[in-house]
């Protein structure tokens, strides 16, 4: 067969003769067209209005993350959606439903659209991997001038205490733009020691000390919630914290019983002359 | 005396035992009876001579519990043969009769019968009595969600129902495929007449039976407040139901095993002439790798269990760390059973519904052997990934990359079952019968329960996650949107094979509508409740919470009232329904050629098999297209001969 027998061919088995839009792949197009619009503007739309106000640079990863992933995801989902509405829309018998309708075609694969969907998702899955590498590493370095704060988690309370100060306090204060080291624990069973807002949690596990970092960025209160079922009162296991400036953490410190020189020490403050 | 043809039923036993006597008396109530009283000795002894140790009740409860497990077998007759077996005897032929339920009607479904039609329907049952009581448990949690501060159950009270609401659905789903479908219909697609070990296939139903009770007992014994994950050392602190829930999962490990073994064996050992591993049906593929997996993780439950037990009753302290034990260690086993079990529960319906999607789109399952492959990926891939489930423990921080990667790559054979699926509905003709509808409803549920699985799989992502009501959602999504309604697609496709009557088309539509939509409803407004922060297992809850909460409530109740109506049309077609023709569906795969009701034994004559069940549309008219080597199967339906096969004519 010559190459113009071939492209004929072609063009009459594969095109059809039809322009692009009125064949199925031109119609499935034009729907995952739409669903990825819709996908998008979700995407885009929805971590705005739904998560909470992401008060840390953790939290900033959260968000960021859930939208790179949704719009990631969109285009995938929307394929699938619009080849399943397609075929509904499309290649669904309307004769009799007591009989089974003619047989399509023996369709038993097709090693081209096969490999471009493994590829496809290959690439999705380095990309995520990527991603959830670079953040993740980008979390684990430690700050100079990190303020420590220890978590201890007991049936059904939290208690934060501030090294050097001797502050222990049900609440939990933090001074803004200051990157901040939690060393969790627990005196009686595992709990989930999760300030929501701050977009970061670890477990405090009896017997052992965890780690997490964070760097809260914007001023206003959070809540400090139990995230692992831990008996009887779990629901009732929260404590409320709020980001200050480091002037105010410092006043708060010395409320709390530090003196002078080690809240401002503390607090990264010149201590005020009172 | 035998000769070495005579097939195995005709075959008289060398030391012919006498048929009958006690065998034929066991029943359900012996069993009970049996159990109960075993129970009660059980709890005579240990009370009398162990209450006022350290440990006492943990141990009271834990021989109490065995006892009844075995007693309970005992009376049913689960031990029978092998007992006979040591005593120097064999089963008689009337005894192997008599254990195939033959002329016995009705009765044979209370007894220890060993056709593994009579085994998939019992367990058909079973699976709706469990999801009744699980869905009863999960109504109440969603009711006492109305308001953030109900008076409706006491904390306690709804932390242990978080827990058996859990486990029993764990249990139901691990079971609600391949209990019906594998014993029932999986022999006969591969052309077998029976399980290859019907006793330890009627075994692993009674025992998951007696598992039951155990479970439902924790409410009695003080309930376990430490939902269905039982973290240590919480869980070395509860109350003796936690023994209870640990001896039922010992039983349960027991029963799934025997069964998984059971599975894989028949289908390496019994598939008919011709049925080649590569014309294997693809459900058969997903039962057979679901049960292997299992096999891999089931064990590690029943180990973490026995540790729990010991360091409840004895004081081994394996997960308490003032005493040098550790809960990580607790969570590393549990998640090691924990995550493969999740496609142990999704691999054999997401098969199950590769074949409706294949008969209803008049089309062969696409991409047949990468679907195959990916099952084996999948099953790998999931034996890697157990410390996903830890990314916020504090455990091994240097680990969260390696996990990730192994997460993230599941998502690559996982995707292959969307693209066999929409592969399969490329170009077909959809008929869009009852079954069909559930397939659709998979597709949508199972893209969000898998989108909003990434999120979960990236570390710094799943710090705002875990342990909220996002994480209930997604697994909902993937559990009850994705494997549950495939096996209900499952259910309406193989229901007139099992029943013998024709599911009222109309009612069940009636109930898919609700389904879908309360389906929706409810678990969205669960990852509402999730993106707001609101953690897992709470009772009560801030305010901010009210709306999704009251959502996924709204929509819950719509769920019930759906599988209520589903419930109906099930049990009003299987009572009054339009008997079925053997192939209503015009199917390729051999559990269609055999009558319906399916006779004992399947096939009269042995079948043989010269293509796969997939040849929809592949009678090309000479010359234009070079012909497959593939033509219809010839089979030798049993005692059917008139029967032959009209679907694919073209």
């Amino acid at each position: 067969m010559s190459f113009e027998e071939q492209a004929d061919e072609i063009e009459h088995t594969i095109l059809d003769g039809k322009p692009f839009f009125s064949r199925p792949a031109g119609k499935i197009f034009i729907i995952w067209l739409v669903f990825t619009v819709i996908g998008l503007l979700l995407s885009f739309y929805l971590p705005h209005h739904i998560l909470p106000t992401l008060m840390a640079s953790t939290g900033t990863d959260v968000f960021r993350t859930v939208v790179v992933f949704s719009v990631l995801a969109a285009p995938v989902a929307a394929f699938v959606y619009a080849v399943a509405v397609y075929s509904l829309i499309a290649w669904r018998h309307k004769g009799n439903q007591d009989e089974p309708p003619e047989d399509g075609p023996p369709l038993r694969g097709n090693g081209p659209m096969t490999v471009l969907w493994l590829t496809v998702s290959s690439v999705l899955v380095v990309v995520l991997l990527v991603w959830g590498l670079a953040v993740w590493s980008s979390q684990q370095v430690s700050h100079p001038n990190t303020l420590q704060v220890n978590v201890t988690g007991q049936q059904w309370l939290w208690t934060f205490s501030y090294p050097g100060t001797g502050v222990e306090s049900r609440t939990l204060m933090l001074p803004v733009n200051r990157p901040v080291e939690f060393n969790v624990t627990s005196v009686d069973v595992t709990h989930g020691f999760w300030p929501v807002s701050l977009g970061t949690q670890v477990d405090a596990n009896p017997g052992e000390v965890t780690v997490i970092r964070t760097t809260p960025n914007k001023l206003g209160g959070f809540t400090v919630r139990c995230s692992q079922l831990c008996g009887l009162y779990h629901a009732f296991m929260y404590a409320s914290g709020a980001v200050v400036t480091p002037t105010q953490f410092s006043t708060w410190l010395q409320s709390q019983g530090a003196s002078a020189t080690q809240a401002s020490q503390t607090a990264q403050t010149t201590p005020t002359n009172s | 005396m035998t000769t070495d043809v005579a097939p195995r039923l005709l075959e008289d036993t060398p030391l012919g035992s006498k048929a009958g006597g006690f065998y034929q008396r066991q029943n359900f109530l012996t069993g009970l009876g049996f159990g109960i009283l075993l129970a009660f000795l059980g709890w005579l002894i240990s009370h009398a001579t162990l209450q006022g140790s350290n440990w006492g009740s943990d141990m009271v409860v834990t021989v109490t519990m065995a006892c009844w497990v075995i007693g309970f077998n005992v009376g049913m007759g689960t031990f029978n043969a092998p007992i006979r077996w040591a005593l120097g005897h064999d089963q008689s032929h009337e005894d192997e009769l008599y254990s195939a339920g033959v002329g016995q009607g009705n009765k044979r479904y209370w007894k220890f019968c060993t056709d593994h039609k009579v085994i998939g329907t019992q367990y058909l049952v079973l699976v709706f009595v469990l999801f009744g009581v699980g869905g009863a448990l999960a109504m109440m949690i969603r009711t006492q969600l109305i308001t953030p501060h109900s008076s409706f159950l006491d904390p306690n009270t709804y932390n242990s129902i978080v827990t058996i609401h859990g486990m029993v659905m764990i249990i139901a789903t691990i079971i609600m495929v391949t209990g019906p479908f594998t014993n029932f219909i999986m022999p006969i697609m591969i052309g077998a007449k029976d399980m290859a070990f019907p006793r330890l296939n009627a075994m692993s139903f009674w025992v998951v039976v007696s598992a039951v009770p155990c479970l439902l007992a924790t409410f009695f014994l003080g309930g376990v407040d430490a939902g269905w994950t039982t973290y240590a050392p919480l869980s070395v602190q509860a109350p003796p139901a936690m023994d209870a829930f640990a001896l039922t999962i010992i039983t349960f490990v027991v029963s799934v095993t025997v069964a998984g073994v059971n599975t894989i064996v028949t289908l390496i050992t019994m598939r008919a002439k011709g049925m080649t591993m590569g014309r294997l049906p693809i459900f058969t593929w997903g039962s057979m790798i679901g049960s292997a997996l299992g096999l891999y993780a089931m064990p590690a439950f029943l180990l973490v269990m026995t540790m729990m037990i010991t360091d409840r009753a004895v004081g081994t302290s394996f997960f308490v760390a003032a005493q040098g034990g550790s809960g990580w260690l607790y969570e590393n086993i549990f998640w090691i059973m924990g995550h493969p079990e999740v496609y142990v529960i999704l691999l054999p319906p997401v098969a199950a519904m590769l074949e409706v999607g294949s008969t209803f789109a008049r089309k062969p399952v696409f991409a047949y052997k990468v679907v195959v492959a990916s099952f084996v990926a999948i099953a790998a891939l999931s034996i890697m990934v157990w410390a996903h489930h830890m990314f916020t423990t504090g455990w091994a921080p240097d680990l969260a990359g390696p996990f990730m990667l192994t997460t993230e790559l599941i998502s690559i054979p996982t995707g292959i079952i969307f693209l066999s699926v929409i592969g399969t509905l490329w170009k077909g003709s959809i008929w869009t019968r009852l079954p069909m509808y559930f397939v659709y409803l998979f597709l949508w549920n199972f893209i969000i329960g898998g989108v909003t699985g990434i999120y979960l799989s990236d570390v710094p992502a799943d710090q705002f996650f875990h342990g909220d009501m996002f994480v209930t959602a997604h697994f909902h999504y993937t559990l009850l949107g994705g494997a549950m309604i495939a096996a209900t697609a499952a259910l309406c496709y193989w229901f007139p094979k099992i029943s013998g009557k024709m599911l009222n088309e109309r009612i069940g539509k009636t109930a898919f509508w609700i389904i879908a939509i309360g389906i929706q409803i409810t678990y969205i407004g669960m990852f509402w409740e999730g993106f707001q922060g609101m953690p897992r297992r709470v009772a009560y809850y801030d305010p901010i919470f009210l709306r999704s909460n009251q959502m996924a409530t709204g929509g819950a109740y719509l769920l019930m009232i759906g599988w209520v109506v589903l419930l109906y049309a099930i049990i009003h077609s299987w009572r009054n329904g339009k008997p079925a023709p053997a192939n209503p569906w015009h199917a390729k795969s051999l559990e269609w050629k055999v009558p319906t009701p399916v006779p004992l034994e399947n096939f009269l004559v042995d079948p043989v098999v010269t293509s796969d069940p997939y040849t929809y549309g592949e009678q090309v008219p000479d010359g234009q297209n070079e012909p497959r080597a593939t033509p219809e199967p010839e089979l030798v339906p049993a005692g059917s001969g008139e029967q032959s096969d009209t679907g694919g004519q073209v």
